[in-house]
């Protein structure tokens, strides 16, 4: 009989223990229900080969879309490496000038961007999701030093 | 007069004629030429890109601008792979050429921080880059005034 209690009462902790983690995770899950409600979109973009160009070089999603980018670097010759960047209005070249001497990673704190993928090697595909702003035009381009200056285009956000 | 006139208009509407003609006709007579064209547009867009880092003095990017330079070379080569022997060899050594004009300055950047004269070394450089052009028609060679594809287009 002792062994049974001792089981049972094993069995009451363990309940007490998922009933403790059931309350957080139903709140967890209450926060999650909001995104499912959003909007969603999935936008691809890719370079126009081994050129330094994204193809298209213009983007269009609505405000408030929660946005999953995926940028295909379709190179093949060149160990050049790309990445999409996503900026506000009138930042493109003062973000670009800032991660220069760095390579062109983004750091994860400059308030001038709004979204950025990993730097990708030819033939790789890399991904990003963010929450659409407010409408209006917003720059991107490619952070790897020099290619900025070419390697860029428009993702229109609209109401 | 207007006889004069017409006669010379004929001959140079002939003359334009025969040569886009004759570049259409020698382009075509290359195995690849879409290929080639290509591989000579990367060799273009490298140079620009060397010249992007010297003037922004990102002297540090010059020698992976060389490194992918040779990637562009490569690149011609094996698009040039089923082309006749004979034009081969004529392209290879040009290419090699084009090759150790850019070597040149990558090496050179890495002591030099005077801005006009890597600019200098890099137009012999574009010279070389050039010489290897002439092998092909026309039709197939960049054209070096043509921004680049990109929607920034340089930035001027």
């Amino acid at each position: 009989m002792r062994p049974r209690l001792f089981t049972s009462a094993r069995l009451s902790r363990r309940t007490l223990l998922v009933g403790c983690l059931a309350v957080p995770s139903s709140v967890i899950q209450c926060t999650r229900r909001q995104p499912s409600e959003q909007r969603v979109a999935d936008l691809a973009i890719e370079s126009d080969g081994d050129f330094l160009a994204f193809r298209p070089d213009e983007l269009t999603c609505a405000s408030g879309t929660l946005v999953t980018l995926t940028f295909h670097h379709r190179g093949k010759f060149l160990s050049a490496r790309h990445n999409w960047v996503l900026v506000l209005p009138g930042q493109l070249e003062a973000v670009d000038k800032s991660v220069e001497h760095n390579e062109g990673i983004i750091p994860t704190d400059d308030p001038r961007v709004i979204a950025w993928t990993p730097m990708c090697d030819k033939g790789g595909m890399v991904m990003t999701r963010f929450t659409a702003p407010a409408r209006g035009d917003y720059p991107f381009f490619c952070s790897t030093p020099g290619h900025g200056e070419c390697m860029q285009g428009v993702l229109h956000v609209t109401a | 007069m207007n006889g004069i006139h017409r006669k010379g208009f004929a001959a140079l509407a002939v003359l334009g004629f025969t040569v886009t003609f004759a570049a259409q006709a020698s382009a075509q007579q290359l195995k690849a030429p879409d290929d080639i064209k290509t591989t000579l547009r990367l060799l273009v867009q490298v140079s620009n890109d060397f010249k992007r880092q010297i003037t922004n003095k990102n002297f540090a990017r010059v020698p992976h601008e060389f490194m992918e330079y040779t990637e562009a070379a490569d690149a011609v080569r094996t698009a040039m792979k089923g082309e006749s022997a004979d034009l081969k060899a004529k392209v290879e050594p040009r290419l090699k050429a084009a090759v150790a004009a850019y070597q040149k300055v990558s090496d050179m950047s890495a002591k030099e921080t005077d801005v006009d004269k890597l600019m200098a070394e890099h137009a012999k450089a574009v010279t070389a880059m050039n010489a290897l052009f002439d092998l092909f028609p026309a039709a197939l060679r960049p054209d070096p005034n043509l921004p680049p594809p990109g929607r920034g287009r340089g930035r001027g």
